[in-house]
């Protein structure tokens, strides 16, 4: 571990990027803004709505995305020992979905006073944790019974298939409308958060983050497989439990917030363990940290073609990153650092 | 090649009268003559996407744009009840063949009851999918007295129920060619007419349809009258409009998620905008659907707009600012300036504009021109739109 010190520069490196990237992204947008208002505003001399209570919260929200769904992601690739895992494989996607569609989509079946609640953000922000953590919940219980981590791999992937199948029922009964409400839901957008919800999102964020560093031990241990860690002394039942709590809990209430955004998970951790070439997560963790939150601010940028009026779904840009990566690793398998 | 055709089709033809004349000796003086000379096309002023040919004997329903950028045109022949029995026609020649009056129709969206109720006709609709969309108190009725049965929700229309009804034609919408239920039916032997009024470009076009409605009911000079009086209201509200000097500034549409969607400068909605006299601040754009713009350009230039008309869905001003936060900064909002049709529904639940404005643009234009220039239109009180409070 006395290596650390050699990664001291490219950190560094990434620190000022992120940096860079988070002004370009503030700077840039629809709305041409001169660069002494943009730094007027940002340390409070001025006022600019555009700047202090759209482009900040969504440039916050991007890093939190970003850096959170990479972080899950890398935890549950290291879990699963499987380099095609990502965030959602426990089903917490699905449970959300499920959640926001019971949600949107029920009311035309439920009727009456779930209709009146419909339009308030709060209410798909609940529906998609509660959502996602039941289905979470269903998992840990399950994984207390099975003690191999693949089943439980494959009992999340099960999940999410029953909560597409209630979905499309769902929606069978609904009117276009909400139809409509459901698939923008899915779409993903970072820049429909309020401070206040961003307040509420850090906390939990927070948690989630404390969780996973103190799961780095565990998680290193791990990657030598599951009887030996055990023989060398891990709980392996409690670390994965700190595990799946930590993943959950970011990729939750990101998905709550944000909506299911793709690709990050999955592609973020890999692409850091070939730059760095390491699988030590005391260096991985961080290091996904900042990636994440600068391929986000990135591909958030791209999103607001800047200059046109016109903005992208925040998916579209994950998606097209994220899967010529995914293409690109399985090519070069063989020589993947994993 | 062309000419093996010709001459291929020429024969196929030969043979085929020879035939018909052999099988029906006795009629013989009964056959319709399709002669050049009787063709006439009626003109539409407007619409642009059916057409309608008058032959001595039937009529012929052309849909030329049943959906954007539609491959193929559908060609309906329509044979008035009285000869059907003495008239032979080439059924590969045509998507249907229907004869009219019609007495037993199920059209598939709301905006086409308005016309069946112009023209007299709304007994002849027997089923309608969804029908707790339907506003019209009239049609809401016959809804209530189980006179037309509910088709079931969405564009799964429930087969079973409507091939045991047996109407004569349905009238359906398509988003393209792919519509399976549609297939199903038209191979059950019911003819489905695509009605294409929705792809118009003004709001007059899509309210000519009336008279694809007319010539179906053989309606026609009650369809062209209904017309013409909704065009001059339409034109002379327009005139009225177009004397005022002040144009306020509007902004429409609002947001999902974090993009605002509003109707493109050339849509049938910019259209009304420009024809009311005002300065719709999007009217300079142009393509095809919605708009969709990042929200700090819609608030960049709409920010101070005087007005705000059709907020997407929302009903309250407490429903905008629950949404979202950034509505509350707009001046329209915080002067109250925003108008919405949201709130004007039927019995159960129905918005009367998606099914009414289609027919009445007169209706939909003196409304704005009411809440744009209330010192116009004194004793006019607005039909679709109402503040929100």
């Amino acid at each position: 571990m006395s290596k650390t010190n050699t990664y001291k520069t490219p950190f560094v490196i990434l620190i000022l990027v992120l940096l860079c990237c988070f002004f370009a992204n503030i700077s840039l947008g629809s709305v041409s803004i001169p660069f002494k208002t943009i730094f007027e505003s940002l340390i409070g001399t001025t006022d600019n709505y555009i700047i202090q209570n759209y482009r900040l919260p969504k440039a916050f929200t991007a890093i939190l995305v970003g850096s959170g769904l990479g972080i899950s992601g890398l935890l549950m690739q290291t879990l699963f020992r499987n380099p095609l895992a990502g965030p959602f494989v426990l089903g917490i996607t699905s449970g959300a979905s499920l959640g926001v569609a019971l949600v949107i989509l029920g009311a035309g079946i439920f009727g009456g006073v779930l209709s009146a609640l419909l339009i308030s953000k709060w209410t798909i922000v609940i529906a998609a944790s509660l959502g996602s953590f039941l289905v979470l919940l269903a998992v840990l219980i399950v994984s207390s019974r099975v003690r191999d981590t693949m089943a439980i791999l494959i009992i999340g992937l099960m999940f999410g298939s029953i909560t597409a199948a209630v979905v499309s029922v769902l929606s069978y009964f609904s009117s276009a409308e909400q139809l409509q409400q459901y698939i923008f839901w899915g779409f993903g957008s970072l820049g429909n958060l309020s401070w206040n919800e961003l307040a509420i999102f850090f906390i939990i964020y927070c948690f989630g983050i404390l969780l996973s560093i103190v799961s780095i031990k565990g998680l290193n241990t791990l990657l030598l497989g599951e009887n030996y860690a055990k023989s060398l002394g891990l709980n392996i039942k409690q670390s994965r439990l700190i595990i799946i709590l930590a993943t959950s809990l970011l990729a939750g209430t990101i998905t709550a917030f944000a909506g299911p955004i793709a690709f990050i998970g999955l592609a973020i951790p890999h692409v850091t363990r070939q730059i760095f070439n390491t699988s030590n997560h005391k260096i991985l963790v961080p290091a996904v940290f900042l990636f994440g939150a600068i391929v986000m601010l990135i591909c958030d940028s791209i999103a607001q073609l800047p200059t046109s009026d016109y903005t992208l779904p925040i998916n579209a840009i994950t998606s097209l990153i994220g899967a010529p990566v995914v293409i690109w690793l399985l090519v070069r398998k063989r020589k993947m650092v994993f | 090649m062309p000419q093996m055709l010709q001459n291929k089709t020429f024969t196929s033809l030969l043979f085929c009268s020879i035939l018909f004349f052999i099988s029906c000796k006795k009629e013989v003086k009964n056959i319709p003559k399709i002669s050049k000379q009787d063709v006439v096309n009626t003109a539409f002023k407007y619409a642009e996407g059916f057409t309608i040919t008058h032959n001595e004997n039937f009529k012929i329903l052309n849909i030329k744009n049943p959906w954007p950028k539609a491959e193929k045109e559908y060609k309906y022949a329509l044979v008035p009840k009285n000869i059907a029995s003495k008239i032979t026609l080439n059924k590969e020649e045509f998507d249907g063949i229907i004869t009219i009056p019609i007495e037993k129709i199920v059209v598939t969206s709301t905006t086409h009851i308005p016309a069946l109720e112009l023209l007299n006709a709304e007994e002849t609709l027997i089923g309608f999918p969804g029908t707790d969309y339907v506003s019209s108190e009239k049609t809401r009725a016959r809804i209530e007295h189980q006179e037309i049965r509910e088709l079931g929700k969405n564009e799964g229309i429930n087969t079973e129920v409507l091939l045991q009804l047996q109407p004569e034609v349905v009238i359906g919408f398509g988003i393209d060619g792919n519509n399976k239920t549609f297939e199903t039916i038209k191979k059950a032997g019911i003819p489905v007419i695509y009605n294409g009024d929705w792809v118009e470009k003004t709001p007059l076009a899509k309210a000519e349809w009336i008279k694809f409605f007319g010539v179906l009911y053989n309606k026609g000079k009650e369809a062209d009258a209904i017309f013409n009086q909704i065009e001059k209201d339409y034109l002379e509200a327009k005139k009225i409009a177009s004397k005022v000097k002040k144009q306020p500034t509007v902004l429409s549409g609002a947001m999902h998620k974090d993009v605002w969607y509003l109707p493109n400068g050339t849509s049938p909605e910019a259209q009304i905008l420009k024809d009311a006299n005002v300065n719709y601040l999007w009217s300079k754009t142009s393509g095809t659907g919605s708009l969709a713009l990042s929200f700090e350009a819609v608030f960049d230039k709409a920010k101070d707009a005087d007005l705000w008309l059709s907020p997407s869905y929302y009903n309250s001003l407490n429903a905008l600012e629950k949404a979202n936060q950034h509505y509350t900064k707009f001046d329209a909002f915080t002067n109250k300036n925003i108008y919405s049709f949201a709130n004007t529904t039927g019995k159960t639940g129905g918005v009367l504009y998606y099914e009414l404005g289609t027919t009445r643009p007169d209706l939909v234009l003196k409304d704005v021109i009411k809440i744009c220039h209330p010192e116009l239109l004194q004793n006019y009180t607005p039909y679709f739109f109402k503040a929100l409070k």
